[in-house]
This record gives C-alpha cells, structure tokens and sequence, in this order.
C-alpha cells in the first residue's frame, strides 16, 4: 500500500456501491429537505472507514459541484439574490477557514500515537454533528408538535427571534434588491461565519443559512434556497480549495456520491411538491435525529483511541456496526417513504387530469 | 362616473379630501374604518393579518389565504357600495385595488411631515418626539403591508392617476382640481370597464362563498371570473374535498358557468392567435400533464400604431372622448371575454380553451387589448403561475422588433410577477425531451463513462497527485484541479440524470 492511502480508504466494488447509495440517500434527501444532505453522508463515508476529514473534504468538494449546477437553476428562475450571497461569503470564508484549520490541527495532532490517528478530529466532528444536528431536528420537531396540537389555525414555525431582531434597526444597514430586504451588518456577520464554520465543519451550512435568511433577514423562502446554493458554491469552493491543498479531498468518494446524489436530488425535489408539508418536516427531523443518534453511539470508539475512557477495543466493530445500522436505516426508511410518495403521486397525477364543467341553465343565473 | 380611490398617509388629510369632495359631488363616501368593521362582523381576521404582516417579514400560508380573502372582501364591498355608479374610497393602498377597472381615478396625497405630527400631538395626546416616532413606525408598517398585500412599491407614482402635494396648495382647491379630474372622460366607465369590475366582482363572491363553506374553506384555490364563467383550480391533494367546489358555487348568482380544473400550479400561454393544433399547443399541453398544471390562455392584442385611438395609458391627456372612439377599438381595460351574439375572431382562444378543458388542463381563458402594463394588471391579482410562455406576439413588427419587444416583455413579467418567463421556441428545449436531448444524453453519457473509466483505471498516480508525494511538491496545482475538474464531472452527469428523469416525466 502507498503512503497516500494512509488516509485514502481502498475502494473496491461492495465499498463504491454504498458510497453510492449514501450519495443516493443524501440525494433524495437534499432535495427533499432543502439541505446539503452532508449530515446523512458524511457520518456514512465515516462508517465506511473513512476518515472524518477526508470525509468531509470530498464531501464539501461534491458540495460544490451540485451546488454549481443547482443555483444555475435557481438563477434562471430569478431566486438568487447575488448580492447577499456575496456579502454572506466574505464572513463565511472567515468560518470556513476557522473550520479546516481546527479540522486539520485535530487531524494531524494525533500522529504518533497510533490509533489516535485522526481520532481527535473525528471526535471533534461527531460531536459538533450531534450538538448542532439535535438542536435543529427537535427545532423543528417541537414546531410539527405545537402546530399538531394548534391543528389548522397554526401560524408555522416559532417567529421569537424573527421578530426581535427585526425590531434591531443596526446601522449600517445593506439593501438587497433581489431578496427585497435590509439586513444589519452586524447580523449578517455572525451568520456568514456561522454559516461558514458549519459548512466547513461538517457540511451542513445550509441548515443555518437558509433559516436565517428567511427568519432572520426576511428573504423569501424561493430566494433563500437559491441564494443560498448559489453561496454554496462558493464555500464549496473555498473548501474544496483549502482542503486539497492539504491533501485530504479525495476525488474517487466525490465522484462515486455524484453518481447517487444528482438523480436523488431531483426525485426529493420532486417529493416536496407532492407531499404534504408538515409530513416534510415531521420526517426531516426524524431522519436527522436517527442521524444524531447514529453519530452519537460512534463517539465512545473515538474516546477510546484517544484514550479518555478505557474500553475493550473488540467493542469498537459493534458500536461502528449499531452506528452504521442506525444511519442507513434512517436514510434508507427516509428515502423509501419518500419514494414511495413520488411513485404514488407520479401514477395519481398521470390518472387525474381533470376539468369539471358546470354550465347552468339560463333560468338558473340571474345576469 | 369614476369610482375615486384615495391613499393618504396615516394622519395626513385623506380622509378630510374625501369628505370635501362627498360634500362637492354626492357621491358615497367609503371608509377603511367602516370596512374594517364589516370585516370584523363578517369574520374576517383583518387585524391579525395586518400585526402579522408588520410583525414579521415571512408570511405563513394560511395568512396568505387570509390576504386573498382580504382582498376579496374589499373587492366585494367596493363594488356594492358603487352600485349606482359612483363611490369614494379612502382607505391605505386604497389607489391599488380593483386592477384593470378603467374608470377608477387613483389619487395620492402627500401632506408635509410636520403637519401629520400635529395631527398625531392633537389626536392621540403624545409628545411632539413620540409622535415623530409614531409617525415614523406607522409608515414603516404601511410599506409593508402594501408590499405583502399588493406586492407593489409604495413610492411608485406609476400607481397613481394624479398625486396631490399639500406643501404648497390647499386641501379645497386639490378637492376643486380632483373634481375636475374626476368629470374627464377618460374616468367614465365604458361598457368593457363595467364588465372588468363584474368580473372582479364575481371572483372576489365567488372567492367569499368558498372561503365560508365548511367543505371548502382550507383549499388552495385559484379563482377568476370572466364573462360569467367561475374558473377554480385546486391542488390535487385535496382532490376530494374539491368535490363540493362546484355544489358550493351551484347558486351563485351571476355565475353561468363553472369550470374547477385539479392543478399543482398554473402556467400562463400569452399569444395573439391560438391553434390547437399548433406545436406550441402539443408543447404546452404535455407539459402541463407533467407537471399536473392547468394552462391558463391570454389572448393579447396589442394597440396598433396607426389606430386612431391610442391606449388609454397614453390617450389620459388627450382629452379624448369615448364616445368617439370606434366601437370595435373601445378601450377594455384589460379583460373581456368573448361572448357576442355575431360570430367574432377570438384569435382560437375559445376553440383551444375547448381542447384544455377535452384533456383537463384549463385553467380559462381571456382576452386583453394593449400592452404589458395591462397584461400584468389583468393577471396579478391572481398571480401563482410557475411558468409564464410567450408565444407569437407583436406579428405585425418585424422579427427583430418582434423579438425585442417580447423579450422586454419577458423581463418585465418576470419582474412584476416573479414567475418564471419563456418564450414558446424555448420549452422543447428547457423543458422537454426530443431528439436534441436524446443525442446530449448520447454524448455527455460516453464523456461521463470515459472520465470515470479514466479516474478508477489510474488510481493511484491520482491518488499520489492529491494527497501523496507529489501532492506536497504540487500543492496549489492538486487544488485547481480538482476545483476544476469537479463542476466539469457535476455539469456532465448532472445534465444526464436530468435529461433522463425528464424522460419518465419526473422533473
């Protein structure tokens, strides 16, 4: 074996297929869920064996490439606001570098300590991964409850801080003309390097830069999504950038989760149009939390190899192992039931083309 | 004639122009106030609606119906209140209601920001700086409200037909000049403006009656009315309760016709001349059952350059008046439908609405004579298009112009309705699948196959390039490449799976 595949994994067929699968399921759900998809493929590139780092390397890479070709999309459609995503980019860069810096120092500091390689940033990802990941799946698992029980006179999504920050009027105030809104420089600061730690860290910037735009800065949501993939592109890029230059992108893993995730993309795109949108968010957070949970039973492997707990290793196939089983699982549930509701809706549309006539009778309508 | 709207800023002078020019003219005075309290009685959650707005810059869909209902409410309210003819509105954004109605004079007032601050120090007993404040707060919430209800620019005085300044004239002789104004030809109704307002009148009823309804009042409905025919398209998962939409409008009076089309969304064809038979139709057509989207039909004919009377929009100074105009060239102020007793040309609107409604895709159809500004103001207040398809427009310029103007148009559309705008030559190739994207699935497939075969084949000397020896002498070089060579591999098969899921009509 090369020195190289130190830490670039051997991929053989059984390896490249489930690469592509998770590319498939972080696909489908992407575009279902409006996300990158990172949270479901990086935690699987790492059951695979993968390093963290170099898991989430190829992932912001391939990040970057659906990102471009999305907001192309999204531009011709007029919903990218490029104005902010530039301005949102400049701190975000701030972050993004922050993460491949934390990223890396972790990576490379548990050499010569054997199985400690790497493990520091593993650690450091899970749990970063399962704080943040929580926090937004019982977000948005308390708003699917609290409107359940409001029934159909429920106003959507928890407005508290929307509203506070929008009573803020910070200057120096910036007007973006696509988005059709002003945003306080100091807001927008916090969440571009927000924005760009968690792109950077493991991938998932979109969970934070959509809702603040839409909640925070007071985008509409069409314009959130595309700006925000059209920013993406941009992280993408820097990430991908940065990383390669250390040497961790690995170009095999990007093009295999390409395979999956660019047809999955475009069949969860289609599941948000015909499935019911509080279902959206009820299996969105579920699926995240089977995520977090999964990423959460492979945590006590990594403090072991760093020796914060003392553990059998032979243990650490069975914790890799109920990991692994939890996150496919999930991905795999997700993705069937949303299938399931495209196939459903594809035949029910095609079967349902109709228009009823009522013409009346002369007599019957006063003119 | 006209009905008279006017919008005023909080504490200005609107409401006491208003009473100036009841008292000159007779004519009905209707207030917000008085609407707001027939809002009240009637159910409608105005004020919720409008904390909601102002509160927050994202607008739940539910509060989205309650605008709609809104909107229909006052729509209702202005034309019972106008029956005999005439009616003065004073009420915030009150210049934007009933679109395409010719014979309303929309007037704004500007008074001088001081003045508005006594008037808040005398009237709500505050301090000269919280009322400043006040002043201040309230405008901001105005431009909000007008944007998320209207989704119109406050500030824009394309709004209005004549602006008052009452920095230096007195309200009682703006109230002589408005009266003035007011006798102008230009503001009488004409056969085709009262039409317009029948129409927006029966839509907004017809809008009302599905909302009270126990059956029908959460759908997502899309309602117009042209000529006595009820145009109602629904989402199709809510196909069963749909069922009662026609029961519900069954005795709805003035409605002689009733057509509820099952529709994800609506695409909106703009064309001088319809052919069912045409290929724009078959495009058309099979895209909407993609899409499961019912096809709305414009019919636009534009105002000829030599014709001896001009749009309206440009006639206003004129001083023209309409009983001079040409019967079959009279002003429609938007919409008319095409029932007449001799047979017409309608340009196959009706004989292509006739196929749509055949395969289930229509969504209506009607006809407006002038420009852009009169398609959008004949369309907006019904607005949820997902695709806007411009056909064959301005066909008596040359191609040239033909392509500049509907290019202009595109772009002003687009802008005004935020929907996406094509013309009828692009959608084989956006949107779907002949013999062009089977030889691009041909060739980006060989070019996809080849790339990986290449990559998996030489592994290791890749490999060794990113992340081995070589990578450490070559460091920035590795990085370009990949950041080059991985949109080229996402473009690539990205094109493929889209191309092939447009195939099986997932798109």
């Amino acid at each position: 074996m090369h020195n190289f595949l130190v830490h670039f994994i051997h991929i053989d067929p059984a390896i490249a297929l489930q690469v592509i699968l998770l590319g498939f399921i972080g696909g489908v759900l992407s575009g279902f869920i409006g996300s990158g998809g990172a949270f479901f493929m990086t935690p699987g590139m790492m059951n695979l064996g993968v390093e963290g780092v170099v898991a989430v390397a190829s992932n912001i890479t391939h990040k970057f490439g659906k990102a471009m070709v999305g907001s192309r999309k999204h531009g011709e459609a007029g919903n990218v606001d490029k104005r902010l995503a530039l301005s949102v980019l400049i701190t975000a860069i701030l972050g993004i570098q922050l993460a491949v810096w934390i990223n890396s120092f972790l990576f490379k500091g548990g050499s010569g300590h054997g199985a400690a390689q790497g493990a520091g940033a593993n650690l450091y990802i899970s749990l970063v991964f399962v704080f943040i990941l929580a926090a937004v799946a019982l977000s948005m698992l308390r708003d699917v409850l609290r409107q359940s029980v409001e029934g159909e006179e429920g106003t959507g999504p928890s407005r508290k801080i929307a509203d506070f920050l929008a009573r803020l009027n910070l200057p120096p105030m910036i007007h973006f003309k696509v988005a059709d809104t002003k945003v306080s420089v100091w807001i927008l600061l916090p969440v571009g390097v927000a924005t760009g730690y968690l792109a950077g860290t493991i991938g998932v910037g979109g969970f934070i830069g959509v809702p603040s735009m839409i909640y925070v800065f007071g985008v509409p949501t069409a314009v959130a999504t595309g700006t925000e993939l059209y920013l993406a592109m941009f992280m993408g890029a820097y990430g991908a950038l940065s990383y390669a230059f250390q040497g961790f992108v690995d170009i095999r893993l990007t093009m295999l989760l390409y395979l999956g995730s660019l047809l999955g993309i475009y069949l969860g795109v289609y599941g948000v149009k015909v499935v019911n949108e509080k279902y959206i968010r009820l299996t969105t957070s579920v699926i995240i939390l089977l995520c977090v949970l999964s990423r959460g039973i492979a945590i006590p492997v990594y403090l072991r190899q760093l020796g914060f707990v003392s553990m059998n290793p032979d243990w650490d196939k069975y914790f890799n192992l109920t990991s692994k089983f939890f996150l496919f699982a999930s991905g795999i549930t997700g993705t069937l039931l949303i299938l399931y509701h495209v196939i459903r809706a594809h035949r029910h549309r095609s079967g349902l083309q109709k228009t009823l006539r009522v013409v009346k009778q002369a007599s019957t309508y006063p003119v | 004639m006209p009905i008279v709207l006017i919008s005023s800023s909080p504490h200005g002078a609107g409401q006491e122009l208003a009473r100036q020019l009841e008292r000159k003219t007779g004519w009905p005075l209707f207030t917000r106030q008085q609407l707001a309290e027939q809002a009240h009685d009637q159910g409608i959650k105005l004020s919720r609606l409008e904390t909601s707005i102002v509160k927050s810059p994202v607008i739940p869909e539910k509060l989205a119906r309650e605008k709609e209902l809104y909107l229909a409410f006052v729509t209702a309210k202005l034309y019972e209140n106008a029956r005999e003819g005439n009616l003065i509105y004073f009420g915030r954004a009150g210049h934007m209601l009933l679109p395409g109605v010719s014979h309303r004079l929309r007037v704004g007032l500007e008074v001088p920001r001081q003045v508005r601050i006594e008037n808040v120090v005398r009237e709500l007993h505050l301090p000269p700086e919280k009322a400043a404040e006040y002043i201040d707060q309230i405008d901001r919430d105005i431009e909000k409200w007008i944007h998320f209800v209207h989704q119109q620019n406050a500030k824009d005085p394309g709004q209005y037909d004549i602006f008052f300044n009452l920095q230096n004239m007195s309200l009682s002789n703006a109230c002589m000049l408005l009266c003035e104004t007011a006798e102008l030809p230009d503001f009488r109704p004409t056969p085709m403006s009262i039409k317009r307002l029948d129409d927006l009148y029966l839509a907004a009823r017809a809008k009302l009656r599905l909302s009270e309804d126990e059956h029908t009042r959460a759908l997502d409905l899309g309602v117009r009315a042209v000529g006595g025919v009820v145009t109602v398209t629904y989402m199709p998962r809510q196909e069963k309760a749909a069922q009662s939409i026609s029961h519900v409008l069954q005795d709805l009076e003035g409605c002689r016709e009733n057509l509820c089309t099952m529709a994800e969304t609506n695409i909106l064809w703009i064309q001088e001349a319809f052919d069912p038979k045409g290929e724009s139709f078959k495009q058309i057509t099979r895209l909407a059952q993609r899409w499961g989207a019912a096809v709305e039909l414009l019919r636009l004919v534009p105002y000829k350059s030599d014709a001896p009377v001009p749009s309206p929009t440009v006639n206003r100074d004129q001083n023209q008046s309409l009983s001079s105009k040409p019967t079959e060239q009279i002003y429609t102020g938007g919409v008319e439908d095409d029932e007449t007793e001799a047979p017409v040309d309608d340009g196959g609107l009706a004989l292509t609405q006739e196929e749509l409604v055949a395969i289930g895709r229509s969504a209506g159809g009607f006809t407006v004579y002038g420009g852009t500004s009169e398609v959008i103001e004949a369309v907006k207040e019904n607005s949820h298009y997902s695709l806007v398809v411009l056909g064959d427009l301005f066909l008596e310029k040359g191609a040239e112009t033909r392509k500049r103007q509907t290019r202009e148009m595109g772009l002003t559309i687009r802008e005004k309705l935020k929907a996406a705008v094509i013309t009828a030559d692009e959608l084989e190739s956006r949107f779907l699948f002949g013999k062009k994207q089977a030889l691009k699935v041909v060739l980006y497939g060989a070019a996809v196959v080849c790339i990986y075969a290449l990559v998996f084949h030489f592994q290791d000397p890749i490999l060794n390039f990113l992340g081995g020896e070589i990578h450490a002498k070559w460091k920035w070089l590795a990085s370009i490449s990949v950041a080059l060579f991985v949109p080229l591999v996402a473009y690539a098969y990205g094109t493929i799976a889209g191309l092939v899921l447009k195939l099986i009509d997932i798109d």
